[in-house]
């Protein structure tokens, strides 16, 4: 009994409908509205008005914003690398954990539920001279002065890699937890070490749920302005905070959403060569 | 748009009930205590909606659509033209306000309002460096800022305006000063500045000051009598070169359709007894003559609020800048803060 | 740890958690909770300040004193609920759709919403919404924080539905299908169920995403639309207030009971 192609076609475009018409409505429309802008003038005090212009793109021509973008990437990079580091082990873990494993995923979920910029504030007052790390640290006398933990890019990658693990917990973990355990036994009755297995057949078999992960925690990374802010202490500048500015404080709405179309230019570029290579599926992500 | 009916109207059965006139205020934050507004309320016999920003951009970004609900605003002084310019301000009739003879002499007639047609002068602060003696000795002036006195204890605000403005100042120039050489000169002297900061951060520093953090933060004198009072060894100063001064005017936004409310509301807010409440509760210095006369002995004992006369001849309003300043400004402040 | 080939049990296979990784994990657990920690120990801080001054409730008090938290808060769960729920279900039927054949065009739609920062999201939303509203007498409100909400939480969902997709055989569905099923039985009664674990995390992250969202909805939201992340950084900025501490003690208290709540229930 064949199966009939044509209902599998339909029932396809049905379940893509939803999706695809609030991706118009909502990113697809908003996205032309702001590629608009980014040939118009800005307003004496904000907003956009009329002459249709290049200069928005020209000013991106100078390198004092291709030095903020690369900053922001390796930044970006590090904290996904971290992420992947610290959050893979731990959800190899939660997978292979017998009992309570929905109980050890939301324990990682639950600092969630409060607001991120509370505990980023909670991690200033962690690290700052007269905080806690210091504090515990001085009357252990481990150190002699106060540690300079806060205002620099440490604190930065604490901050990103706190606040965005679990985006790279969670999708491992959904990888790992519908791996066909058949194949590890197999690995082991053929005499392979507990190590060996995991870097022959788990590690390869996460890659999904790996580059979700990185996915997931790479972009808002590029685009946080708050955490680098508040942990950076405002002595640098990232591609987040340069466009917020254009956005708020300098009301330069057109030259915004310059800065946003290019970074959103450069990453799609990264991405791409990830896209071709799984070719017919579309993407590795998508 | 159903559910959010459904849900204001449990809201609006759990809180106050019965009222049916509403006004929409939006003012910066520690600005009027509750039991002021509460006092409005039964007064007025009136509902008060009331939240609060924490920076002028926030509150343009809220009202900016000109259809955004908020009837009452706080701009500062400098704000007053662009959102004229804006159209986003109405007019006011100063004539309807019984109380606006209650303003001290300096804001009856103020530079950016000179006729009270568009705002009414509320509360007025400067820019100065609030300061820990124990742990470094005492700056005076800006330039003491530059020096490497506080073992990278520093913190300059996270405003190009306030940090230009001040290094313009160590420069002998105005805190306004707006040519493409003044503006780069400020650049060049507060990267000499960066190395010896912690950091650039806004109100955020006070609990960081209070703590012993920081030793010295450049800082606005409002926000600087909040750390004093929580720790009163600190101590605020108006820098010997000059600084800059701003205040905060009360305006009605031309999208309202309660314009008689609004001034009532801010015809009470004129009030000389609930002004001084409003300063014995929230610590500022008031434009209001009539409230300062009541507030006598506290004024003595806020000497950071209330500095003397000769102190604030030093001081000078803080200004607009055009688009290209601005642009240049921006441009010059984003090279700051990567260099 | 020697492998014991007899026994099929996952229990006894060579995926027997080591002890190493316990470790490890009890210590990222602290890492992510100490902050959390942090929080609680201070919201019963009879002091304002960082000293501590004995035990006190008076900050729960007041924050449950504060009309506007609790109103902030009611408004932070009725958005969360219902995106999520409409994200879900966009985005589960989008990753299926997407497992069974490609398509380029949806896939780069979403990888350019996962790409934009949220600030560019939120500004595009806001100019597209006042854009709207100039042609009808509209205005932010709970709407646009719903639409918000499920915008950019529908990519999430995909991306995790879509990652566990890819591990499962698709040859099950067929196999269901030679055996007379219609491709939307096939779907409904053995791919779902067998996605369903995936689908609930992608819904937890939805809600958790949702929840704590703070730069596009303080963008989108009117004046009767304020979330509770908005108003916590309001006060967070106005220096260390411990009623935040408090109300994010009692959320974490609230969720988690909820969650112990319905696993008792799951393993019934």
């Amino acid at each position: 009994m064949t199966r009939p192609r044509l209902s599998s076609g339909r029932l396809r475009a049905m379940f893509l409908t939803p999706a695809a018409a609030l991706l118009a409505a909502l990113f697809g429309i908003p996205m032309v509205i702001l590629l608009a802008y980014t040939f118009l003038t800005r307003g004496a005090y904000g907003g956009v008005t009329a002459p249709w212009t290049f200069e928005n793109w020209q000013r991106l021509a100078d390198p004092l914003y291709a030095g903020i973008l690369w900053k922001s990437f390796a930044v970006a990079a590090a904290a996904t690398l971290f992420c992947a580091g610290i959050g893979f082990p731990l959800a190899l873990f939660i997978a292979r954990s017998e009992r309570h494993r929905s109980l050890y995923l939301h324990l990682v979920i639950l600092p969630f539920w409060t607001s991120f910029l509370v505990r980023t504030y909670a991690w200033m007052f962690l690290l700052r001279d007269t905080g806690l790390v210091n504090s515990v640290l001085l009357k252990l006398g481990l150190i002699a002065q106060p540690l300079p933990l806060l205002y620099n890019y440490g604190a930065v990658l604490l901050g990103l890699v706190y606040t965005y693990l679990p985006f790279m917990v969670l999708p491992v973990y959904a990888t790992l937890e519908r791996m066909d355990r058949s194949l590890l036994e197999a690995a082991a009755d053929l005499g392979a070490r507990p190590l060996q297995v995991l870097w022959r057949i788990v590690l390869p078999l996460s890659k999904p749920g790996l580059r979700a992960g990185s996915i997931l925690v790479f972009i808002p990374c590029l685009g946080a302005y708050l955490i680098p802010d508040l942990l950076g202490g405002g002595k640098t500048i990232l591609v987040g905070t340069l466009v917020q500015n254009q956005f708020t404080t300098a009301r330069d709405w057109p030259f915004g959403s310059a800065l946003s179309m290019a970074l959103m230019g450069v990453v799609l570029l990264l991405m791409l060569p990830l896209a071709r290579k799984d070719g017919a599926a579309g993407g590795d992500l998508l | 748009m159903k559910r959010r009916t459904f849900l204001l109207s449990i809201a609006g059965a759990a809180g106050c009930s019965g009222r049916r006139f509403r006004l929409n205020v939006l003012n910066w934050s520690v600005y009027i205590p509750p039991e002021v507004l509460r006092q409005f309320e039964r007064e007025a016999g009136i509902q008060l909606r009331y939240s609060v920003y924490e920076s002028n951009e926030e509150m343009l970004a809220r009202v900016m659509s000109g259809n955004s609900g908020w009837d009452v605003v706080f701009p500062t002084h400098y704000y007053i033209r662009p959102m004229r310019e804006m159209r986003l301000l109405a007019r006011l009739d100063a004539s309807r306000l019984k109380n606006v003879n209650n303003l001290d002499t300096p804001f009856r007639r103020p530079v950016w309002d000179a006729n009270l047609e568009w705002c009414v002068p509320y509360m007025w602060g400067a820019t100065g460096i609030l300061f820990n003696s124990r742990l470094a000795p005492a700056p005076t002036a800006w330039s003491d800022m530059w020096q490497d006195r506080f073992q990278g204890r520093a913190t300059m605000l996270d405003d190009a305006v306030e940090v230009f403005g001040a290094a313009l100042k160590t420069l002998g120039r105005s805190w306004n000063a707006q040519g493409d050489g003044d503006l780069r000169a400020a650049k060049n002297q507060a990267l000499r500045q960066k190395p010896l900061l912690r950091a650039y951060m806004n109100a955020e520093v006070r609990d960081q000051v209070v703590s012993g953090d920081i030793a010295s933060a450049q800082l606005w004198a409002t926000t600087a009598q909040q750390a004093i009072d929580a720790a009163p060894h600190l101590q605020f100063a108006y820098p010997a070169e000059g600084f800059g001064l701003y205040a905060d005017n009360m305006a009605i936004l031309r999208e309202s359709r309660r314009a008689g409310l609004a001034l009532r509301f801010i015809d009470f807010l004129l009030r000389p007894d609930v002004n001084a409440n409003i300063v014995r509760g929230c610590r500022t210095a008031t434009a209001n003559g009539a409230a300062r006369d009541l507030l006598q002995d506290e004024i003595r004992a806020l000497p950071t609020l209330y500095p003397p006369p000769e102190t604030l001849t030093r001081g000078e309003w803080m200004a607009t800048s055009p688009l290209s300043v601005q642009r240049l400004r921006d441009r010059l402040w984003t090279e700051l803060k990567s260099a | 740890m020697t492998s014991s080939g007899a026994s099929v049990s996952l229990a006894a296979s060579p995926m027997r958690t080591s002890r190493w990784l316990s470790t490890y994990a009890v210590l990222v657990y602290l890492f992510l909770h100490l902050p959390l920690a942090i929080l609680m120990i201070f919201s019963l801080n009879g002091s304002r300040f960082t000293v501590w001054e004995g035990f006190s409730l008076r900050w729960y008090a007041e924050a449950f004193g504060d009309q506007e938290l609790l109103e902030s808060t009611l408004n932070s769960l009725i958005v969360a609920v219902t995106a999520t729920a409409i994200a879900t279900a966009v985005g589960t039927l989008c990753a299926y759709a997407l497992w069974k054949r490609a398509s380029r065009w949806m896939a780069a739609g979403l990888a350019l919403s996962l790409v934009t920062p949220e600030i560019v999201m939120g500004i595009s939303l806001l100019a597209f919404f006042q854009w709207i509203f100039g042609h009808f007498d509209f205005r932010l409100g709970m709407h646009t924080v719903v639409l918000a909400h499920v915008m950019f939480s529908v990519v999430y969902v995909v991306t995790v539905v879509l990652a566990r997709l890819r591990t499962m055989d698709p040859l099950l569905e067929e196999a269901a299908m030679d055996l007379g099923a219609t491709d939307w039985q096939a779907f409904r009664r053995v791919t779902l169920p067998l996605l369903a674990p995936g689908i609930g995390a992608a819904a937890l992250l939805a809600f958790t995403i949702s929840f704590d969202d703070y730069v596009i909805t303080s963008l989108v939201a009117g004046v009767d639309s304020q979330t509770l992340p908005m108003v916590l950084y309001a006060m967070a900025r106005r220096g260390a207030n411990p009623v935040v501490n408090a109300i994010s003690t009692l959320i974490v208290a609230l969720i988690g009971t909820l969650i112990l709540a319905a696993e008792r229930l799951r393993e019934r």
